[in-house]
């Protein structure tokens, strides 16, 4: 297939040229992304090889979440592949570890924002990350402790709270 | 999408540490005598607990895990904005859900009615370690009688109240002989909510003499299975129907089983199974025959066996085979046929072991022709007396067999009482070694101690190897007082008169204190993504 209009090039430091995209937000806001990063968006990838003018439209995502989900698609996309075993790819999967630590510092309604972006561009690894995160933030808390922390409304009569502490017993006791 | 991206695919235990020899030795021990004697032994129920310590090690770790190091940042407090989290799809919920332990996933159904339905949705993570008062990814080696009992009715609550489906569930903290009703009954409910992954690891007072239920052979869906300490369902008699359509990875801890016949039958009822492992199996001695389309990788640790024949193995690229305890006198026979693709051949051991390639029993003096060569080997590793002249002598014979082997590893092995030594004449004399002279870029020579014996092979094969770039020499524990010693001994014996070692390049390391005592991972063997599974990783 030919490449579709949204493709232009950037030019590399070590000298070559690397194909992008043009990648348009629901608020119309424009990113150029190199095509091996933005691929790591299925949906991306399926709209590139559909072809299209002016840049591919992500009605679902706005700006400011894009941005970040293109952050972590540059960096999950720059690491080439050495041998598994070498000390490099040790080093490699360390940093890579640490970057997608502190990417996760945001708050709560970004979190969200992520998750639903990271689904619906199918970017797997994204969605892993996401996902860890609330899992992680959950872990060995109670469930008043789970509702605060989320701000999550308890809406149980005292009757089913009843019925439901019942019914878990089996597992907590 | 959502519903499916928790990786299943487990990493290499990271705890992997090393533990002394008698531990990982008494492996193989236990499951002979419990199947005697069903009693409750406190020795035996002591060395099952230290078994189980080096199994679990080896096995893989679940893909849940208590711990957790990702956080985000968290509203202030009593100032937290709107419940953004609730909102989701169902798909999203039921995808962190998944990658909760078990107990915080149920604890999720008592959120909110928006979260209530959710987690009997949600693929189940099932691991019975987390459900202990203190929940841990570890197969603890030792466990009370109530916290798995406690453990083992949680266990019945939530395989009857989940709706399926099953990703994985490990059950490794009760015994599964007291109470064979309720292990049927979750055998069942595991077959009926599609288990993809399973993992039954049996605890003392171990009684097993009675098979596990048939009901394994209808879990449709399963792709891994591991079994520790049980003894297999008779295969004799078994429905036409009964197999395992999607295994693709079995691995057998002193499992015992009638007969041959069981390993035969579940080979050929596992159109997909690529790896396979045993560790510490006794009964009865394995007789293994390799025949399937799909294997790739077969790892034999700590068992007995009377013989492995890779009859006809078309994709077979690995085969494993480490510390066959065997009665004195007994061999175990490895029978090379049809293995186009094995790569990788480890560890053969000419005291225990008897090569035959095709119809060629390779023995000291074999003229090696065509007929009897594996060409696919490139990785090889043997143990091997320098000072058992008969041991030595069969070397030549044996390496000739594998003409295109790239990387070499030698673990030389101490000898009480030696019955001759090997001088460079000899192996000058032995005559031209294929892959030595044209095809060995890499030799690890482990547990060297400086004797004359070995000295002598290495300078045979520093001179006769031609495109050798790497030797590696890892020294045996407390035999030199410093490496540079060491180094000191091989250069002058190796290079002495040379400017350097040629295109070579020389490490001398120190060797690991306990070197033996390191369970070997199972997925080591069957990570096809590393390259060498015996890659020496050079301490930091």
């Amino acid at each position: 297939m030919a490449a579709a209009d949204s493709c232009d090039g950037i030019s590399t430091s070590g000298g070559g040229w690397e194909k992008t995209v043009t990648l348009v937000s629901s608020d119309d806001a424009r990113f150029e992304v190199r095509e091996a990063a933005a691929s790591l968006s299925q949906t991306v990838r399926r709209m590139i090889r559909a072809g299209g003018d002016g840049g591919i439209p992500l009605p679902k995502v706005d700006a400011r979440t894009l941005s970040t989900v293109l952050e972590y698609c540059n960096k999950h996309a720059a690491v080439p592949a050495p041998a598994p075993e070498s000390s490099s790819a040790e080093a490699a999967a360390v940093d890579l570890e640490w970057f997608d630590k502190e990417l996760m510092h945001v708050d709560l309604a970004t979190l969200c924002s992520l998750i639903r972006a990271a689904d619906y561009l199918e970017v797997a690894g994204l969605l892993d990350l996401t996902c860890k995160t609330v899992a992680d933030m959950i872990k060995s808390k109670t469930a008043e402790e789970i509702r605060q922390m989320f701000g999550i409304q308890n809406d149980f009569t005292p009757e089913e709270e009843e019925q439901l502490s019942r019914e878990n017993a089996g597992v907590f006791e | 999408m959502a519903g499916q991206a928790a990786g299943t695919r487990t990493s290499r235990r990271s705890s992997a540490g090393r533990c002394p020899p008698s531990t990982a030795a008494s492996s193989s021990t236990p499951t002979a005598a419990a199947s005697t004697s069903s009693a409750a032994d406190p020795h035996l129920d002591a060395l099952i607990s230290s078994a189980l310590s080096t199994i679990h090690r080896a096995l893989p770790s679940p893909s849940v895990s208590v711990g957790g190091r990702l956080c985000a940042l968290p509203d202030a407090p009593d100032g937290g904005g709107p419940d953004r989290l609730s909102c989701l799809p169902d798909a999203l919920l039921r995808d962190i859900i998944s990658r909760l332990p078990v107990k915080d996933a149920v604890r999720t159904a008592a959120l909110s009615h928006r979260w209530r339905p959710v987690w009997l949705s949600a693929p189940l993570v099932l691991y019975d370690a987390h459900l202990l008062p203190a929940p841990t990814d570890d197969i603890p080696s030792r466990v009370k009688r109530a916290d798995s009992d406690a453990a083992a009715a949680a266990v019945s609550v939530i395989l009857a109240a989940h709706g399926g489906p099953l990703r994985c569930a490990y059950l490794a903290c009760g015994n599964m002989d007291g109470d064979r009703a309720r292990v049927a009954r979750w055998l069942q409910l595991l077959a009926v909510k599609g288990v993809e992954e399973l993992l039954l690891i049996n605890r003392p007072p171990l009684q097993i003499d009675k098979h596990l239920p048939a009901t394994l052979f209808s879990m449709a869906a399963l792709t891994r299975l591991y079994l520790c300490f049980l003894r297999f369902p008779a295969t004799a008699g078994l429905p036409r129907g009964a197999a395992f359509p999607r295994l693709r990875e079995l691995g057998l801890c002193s499992v015992a089983m009638e007969g041959h016949a069981d390993m035969d039958f579940i080979l050929a009822r596992s159109p997909e199974l690529e790896n396979l492992c045993f560790e510490g199996h006794m009964f009865p001695p394995l007789g293994l025959r390799l025949a399937g389309r799909s294997l790739r990788c077969v790892q034999i640790h700590y068992s007995k066996v009377k013989s492995i024949a890779v009859v006809d193995a078309p994709r077979l690229a690995r085969l494993i085979v480490m510390n066959s305890p065997l009665k004195a006198g007994g061999s175990c026979t490895i029978k090379i046929g049809n293995a186009p693709s094995l790569h990788l051949f480890g560890y053969f051991d000419p005291v225990s072991h008897v090569l035959q390639v095709g119809s060629t029993d390779i023995k000291a003096g074999t003229l090696v022709d065509a007929r009897a060569m594996v060409p696919a080997v490139k990785i090889l590793a043997l143990k091997f007396h320098f000072r058992v002249r008969n041991d030595a002598k069969m070397l030549p014979s044996f390496l000739r067999c594998f003409p295109n082997v790239e990387r070499l590893y030698i673990h030389s092995e101490k000898v009480n009482e030696p019955t001759g030594k090997l001088n460079f004449k000899f192996w000058q004399e032995a005559g031209g070694i294929q892959c030595v002279e044209s095809r060995v870029k890499q030799l690890v020579f482990h547990d060297f101690r400086g004797e004359n014996s070995e000295l002598a092979f290495l300078k045979f094969l520093v001179e006769s190897a031609r495109v050798l770039e790497k030797l590696v020499i890892v020294c045996a524990d407390g035999c030199f007082g410093s490496v540079d010693e060491a180094n000191s001994k091989v250069k002058k014996n190796l290079f002495a008169g040379k400017k350097g070692a040629g295109g070579c390049a020389l490490l001398v390391l120190e060797g690991a204190k306990e070197k033996e005592g390191a369970p070997w991972p199972y997925d080591r063997g069957f990570d096809f993504s590393r390259v060498d599974p015996f890659e020496f990783v050079v301490p930091t």
